[in-house]
């Protein structure tokens, strides 16, 4: 009698292929043959087992086959997890479905067959990748063993396979031509069909190995089946066959802070009422926190995945609260560590912090101003009612504090520098005016010139209380103009040529310039204006046509819409552009980072005058640039290209586990007169807000140790560590994917690879 | 006596038609497994109704059976029940109308039905079913005979055997026998090793099943349109008994009629059939292994190696073959010990089948032995049957767990 032992995954087809073989084997009706399966619940890629007994005579043993004289393996993946070799006899042979050269198997058997079974099965498209059919490619190659006849073969495997039965065929003809390793027949194996008296002499061979199995222990037995933890006897991890882990996973507010901060870790610290530590964390790539938590459009916000749910998480208030709380924190002055010296020209955001963080490590760096008051936009161009004096005032003598060197009032060029420097950054920013180019604009006032002066100096350019002012522009300056005039007692009217969603203001901004009674026109831009008793401006109707370079839709005038107004005053904030004194002689296109131009010095680029245009985005570029800077004199390579991928989306969240909640506002001071009220329009949060506001957070890809894959995974093979961390048991994880379902922040990936294990 | 291997192709099918006819005239070898078997059963009885539920391992057989009756092969009716209660109360009701009724079950099926068991047997309903055979709790889907055994007493007469063929024969004879005494008969499977096992099966013409059971007839009991009855009303005392009676009177003839039926079976399609088998008993066996389904094949494999060993298979289990038994002892010295294999836990100190060895040999001086082995659907190998027959020669317990070190 021959007994064939098969090894599969359960979806492969064995179990259907040992009854066609069954079938194959008693055409000649001389032989009595008998296949089943030893499966119980394994689902598909489980590990099972088939068997076949071919014989003469009737087949007198209805228990599983122990000692195959052949042994069959349609998956190579199992060798390594189930003991596939168990049992074999001592001539007996095993044929295996892989590319592998037979030689690797050796020593497993006394002869060895291999077919490339899964690249047949896949060529004909019988299953997928991750579970390939294989079965009629092995049928073909046992076939071939047994050295029996294809073509009645394949006719029987036509016969009996539910669907593509072609392909089927065609598999198992050209895995019959594909055993490798059949140099000769392998007469032991025919003999054995023919042989009447079952072979006892390698039973004691098992009955051995039987008897140093582990002797259960009744004490061990509990009197009715539960279980708490994984059966250890059942190693289901052998089942699996897309593999779960613990992967963070970039968030969006961190990948959208153009500063590089790290929003969730900030916020996740302040949940935990751990103040210092988030303020820390913010400083390590922000040093204007309380500034930011103001003035910034909040791009963190705006990505927040929790506006899915209900709203955005309110980080500015968050960061602005640690920014406030923390004025009194001690930073180490920065130790001198090397000898190259810095210049800095602006003190900007980008400015100052480029220098700062050169600084941290530990050069030598001077930054001038041309203005007697540091801070650059910051300081000139937000008014008093964002951004208060004293605030800012602090953030920038924490810097000095660290050893910054700041010199005020001294305008600089290059050129002065060179001798004295080993590199300059040039951070000037971008604050002269474009302009309209239209008639008579001489009269026209300024509007970065008005909020500088006017917050600075005190200087109203002549605006009384009852004019009427047209602001024009569509930006946080035209904003702040509009909402300044109101304070000063004037009446202004915002004129913007585009529509309110192509208005590049913050949002919020707006908001407040509407409830504080500023009237905007959209779709309006001045075409000619003349000075008479007051100013005649005239204003054509626009209307939206394709969208131009900036992305946004190119305003087009309706021609015969004029319309022609009286105003008292005109101010103008329609864009920006840099001062190019600084590059004195030389023609330079600014971008971020080293430029190429020679000025006998390297020059590097940041902040407004190279990009963006918000503070946090001159922060991003003077963090950037400083690492640019120090890889330049280290000689180290240095790429300001960032590719983050797999970062979170709502649709990675699973909302079910969050209760919504609404977003707590920070509070907006109403007043009835704005007249000469400059105090601050919108307050922070309390402590106590804070804390409950960043609990708010979904910790989008980090865990948090909810528990739920602990409380899900069916197998219990999910445990928690000696160290409090959650751990998968790969032996028992059986792939089914629940825990990465159910993990509310997607912080359990779900991959088709092999378990990684800390 | 090996062969030499000449042929190129020793398991091509040659032109062998002549011999394969010869074996079994108007029969068809098949390679199938045990499930379809008793599928293929079903439809060569013509069977009229099939109401089914699934449940592992038994499934495979009423899938079959609506593939067979969607496809025309079989002309019944074929209904989903909501459960196995339902499935035995929609079988009592179409057998109460004279259809020809079958149906299979397992396990925790079976003891849904458990109520409609009895129902079925006290109302004299020649229903045949398949009981694929399976545990009762621990929740197991493997080989046991637990759940047929523990439904002894609901009236059924209970058959087992050891392969596909087996069943198949089997359920031709059941409706022959339940038809012509008015009982329901059970014929039980092993899980996997009987239900999923693909071996050779031959499969008899439908004609000649036609000829061996006539299509169903009407014995007057059966609703009719025309004659209205009430049926199952409450018994009182002094009637009570005489329902038992009758019952009684037709099941005490079940043994000698299954001898009687498997005799013509054989005469008719070439296979004898009796209500047990007795092989290598005799003045020299020493000792008798006693057991039921498919460890009996394997237990004739290790005895060949034992020619001082015996072994009893149990065809009919209910009612229990006493005349046969005691037949087969008739030689048998009073030193033979008897070793009984349970594969089937009836909550008491020895299993089912020592119970009722012991009923049947009351007089008789052989020592009784009882083996508990293949529960939960354990793997029985010829190693294991060896140790059994090493250890009731050696120091035998009264009841052992053979597995269980």
């Amino acid at each position: 009698m021959l007994e064939i032992r098969g090894h599969a995954r359960g979806g492969q087809g064995m179990v259907t292929a040992f009854e066609i073989l069954a079938k194959i084997c008693s055409q000649s009706g001389e032989y009595h043959v008998q296949a089943f399966p030893s499966f119980g619940v394994e689902r598909t890629g489980a590990p099972i087992q088939a068997y076949l007994r071919i014989a003469k005579g009737e087949i007198l043993n209805r228990s599983n086959v122990y000692n195959p004289h052949l042994v069959v393996v349609f998956d190579e993946t199992l060798i390594e997890q189930v003991p596939v070799f168990n049992g074999l006899r001592k001539n007996g042979a095993i044929l295996i479905n892989t590319e592998r050269d037979a030689k690797e198997f050796a020593d497993q058997a006394y002869k060895v067959y291999t077919v490339p079974a899964t690249k047949i099965s896949l060529d004909k498209d019988l299953g997928s990748k991750a579970l390939p059919i294989v079965n009629s490619a092995m049928i073909g190659a046992i076939v071939k063993i047994l050295n029996s006849d294809i073509e009645s073969a394949k006719f029987i495997v036509g016969e009996n396979v539910p669907a593509k039965r072609k392909e089927n065929k065609e598999a198992a003809s050209i895995a019959f031509n594909s055993v490798v390793g059949n140099d000769k027949l392998n007469e032991y194996l025919l003999n054995l069909i023919n042989q009447s008296e079952e072979d006892l002499t390698e039973i004691e061979l098992h009955n051995k190995t039987k008897a140093e199995e582990k002797k259960i222990n009744l004490k061990d037995l509990p009197r009715i089946p539960f279980w708490s933890q994984p059966i250890s006897s059942n190693k289901t991890g052998s089942w699996r066959v897309l593999t779960p882990s613990y992967v963070e996973r970039p968030a969006p507010c961190t990948t959208n802070c153009p500063a590089g901060t790290d929003v969730r870790l900030f916020v996740k610290l302040t949940s935990e009422k751990k103040f210092d530590e988030a303020f820390r964390a913010i400083y390590d790539y922000n040093p204007f926190p309380s500034t930011c938590g103001r003035v910034c459009p909040h791009f963190c916000e705006q990505n927040c995945n929790r506006i899915e749910l209900d709203e955005g998480l309110n980080v500015g208030a968050i960061e602005r609260f640690l920014g406030d709380k923390s004025f009194k924190t001690n930073f180490q002055k920065g130790k001198l560590s090397h000898y190259e010296k810095v210049a800095v020209i602006g003190t900007g955001p980008a400015g100052l912090t480029s220098a700062l963080r050169l600084t941290q490590k530990g050069y030598n760096v001077t930054v001038f101003e041309a203005l007697p008051y540091a801070g650059g936009m910051m300081r000139t161009g937000i008014p008093q009612f964002r951004l208060p004096q004293e605030i800012l005032d602090k953030e920038i003598e924490r810097i000095e504090d660290q050893g910054v060197k700041l010199i005020l009032n001294k305008k600089v060029t290059i050129n002065e520098l060179k001798d004295d420097f080993d590199a300059v950054i040039v951070a000037v920013g971008s604050h002269i005016s474009s302009k309209m180019n239209i008639p008579n604009e001489e009269i026209v006032i300024d509007g970065i010139e008005f909020l500088h002066n006017f917050k600075l100096k005190g200087n109203k350019f002549k605006l009384m209380k009852g004019d009427e002012v047209a602001v024009i522009g569509g930006g946080n300056t035209a904003i702040d103009v509009a909402r300044t005039a109101l304070r000063i007692g004037a009446f202004p009217t915002i004129y913007y040529r585009r529509t309110r969603k192509e208005m590049p203001a913050i949002a919020h901004e707006v908001n407040e310039a509407h409830s504080e009674g500023i009237k905007i026109e959209f779709l309006t831009a001045p075409v000619d204006l003349k000075q008479n008793s007051k100013i005649d401006l005239t204003l054509i109707k626009m209307q939206l046509g394709e969208p131009d370079e900036s992305g946004r839709r190119k305003p087009i005038p309706v021609s015969g819409s004029e319309k022609q107004i009286k105003v008292d005053k005109i101010i103008t904030a329609i864009g920006q552009r840099s001062d190019e004194y600084v590059f004195k002689g030389q023609k330079v296109k600014a971008k971020q980072g080293r430029i190429d131009n020679d000025f006998g010095i390297p020059v590097f680029c940041s902040g407004d005058m190279s990009w963006g245009g918000t503070v946090a985005e001159a922060i991003g570029s003077g963090n950037k640039v400083a690492e640019e800077v120090n890889a330049f004199f280290k000689d180290l390579p240095f790429s300001n290209e960032k590719f983050i991928e797999n970062i979170v989306v709502p649709s990675d969240i699973n909302f079910n586990y969050y209760l919504p909640t609404p977003r707590t506002q920070n509070p907006v001071r109403k007043t009835k007169s704005y007249l000469n009220d400059f105090g601050e329009v919108v307050k922070g949060l309390t402590e106590n807000e804070i804390v409950i506001e960043s609990k708010r957070c979904l910790h989008c890809g980090d865990c948090y140790s909810c528990g739920n894959c602990f409380n899900y995974c069916p197998d219990a093979a999910i445990f928690i560590d000696d160290e409090n961390r959650l751990r998968i048991d790969y032996d028992y994880c059986k792939g089914c994917g629940i825990c990465a379902n159910e993990c509310p922040c997607s912080a359990i990936s779900f991959q088709l690879e092999e378990a990684i294990d800390e | 006596m090996n062969n030499n291997i000449q042929t190129k192709d020793i398991l091509k099918s040659k032109d062998n038609t002549k011999q394969i006819v010869e074996k079994y005239p108007r029969h068809t070898l098949k390679i199938i497994k045990g499930n379809f078997a008793a599928a293929e059963a079903a439809k060569l009885c013509r069977v009229g109704f099939v109401p089914a539920y699934p449940i592992t391992p038994q499934t495979s057989i009423v899938e079959r059976l609506s593939s067979i009756v969607a496809a025309g092969e079989l002309d019944a009716r074929y209904v989903n029940m909501d459960s196995e209660h339902s499935v035995f109360a929609a079988a009592m009701g179409a057998a109460l109308a004279g259809e020809r009724v079958f149906t299979a079950t397992s396990g925790q099926g079976l003891f849904y039905a458990h109520e409609v068991l009895h129902a079925i047997a006290h109302f004299r309903l020649p229903i045949v079913i398949c009981n694929v055979g399976r545990p009762s709790l621990p929740w197991n889907i493997w080989s046991d005979q637990t759940d047929s055994i523990s439904q002894r007493d609901t009236g059924w007469v209970q058959f087992y055997g050891e392969s596909s063929q087996g069943v198949l024969d089997a359920i031709i004879q059941g409706y022959v026998i339940s038809e012509k005494l008015d009982l329901p008969v059970m014929i039980v499977l092993d899980a996997f090793y009987q239900s999923h096992t693909s071996e050779n099966v031959w499969v008899p013409d439908s004609d000649l099943v036609d000829e061996f059971l006539p299509p169903k007839k009407k014995n007057g009991n059966e609703i009719d349109l025309n004659n209205h009855k009430d049926y199952g009303g409450l018994v009182p005392p002094d009637h009570y008994e005489t329902f038992n009676f009758q019952y009684w009177r037709d099941i005490t003839k079940v043994e000698e009629l299954t001898d009687e039926i498997g005799q013509k079976f054989g005469e008719h399609f070439g296979r004898k059939y009796s209500a047990i088998e007795a092989v290598n008993i005799g003045p020299k066996t020493k000792m008798i292994l006693v057991a039921l389904s498919t460890i009996t094949s394997t237990a004739r494999g290790v005895i060949n190696n034992h020619p001082e060993v015996g072994l009893i298979k149990l065809r009919l289990f209910k009612p229990f073959p006493v005349k046969s038994i005691l037949k087969a002892f008739e030689n048998v010295p009073d030193d033979t010990i008897v070793i009984n294999i349970e594969r089937n836990f009836i909550g008491d100190k020895e299993g089912a089948i020592a119970h009722e060895m012991k009923h049947a040999l009351y007089g008789r001086k052989n020592k009784m032995y009882d083996v508990y082995t293949g529960l939960g659907g354990k793997d029985v190998p010829p190693l294991t049957i060896e140790k059994i027959i090493k250890k009731g020669f050696e120091a035998p317990e009264e009841v052992m767990w053979i597995d269980f070190e």
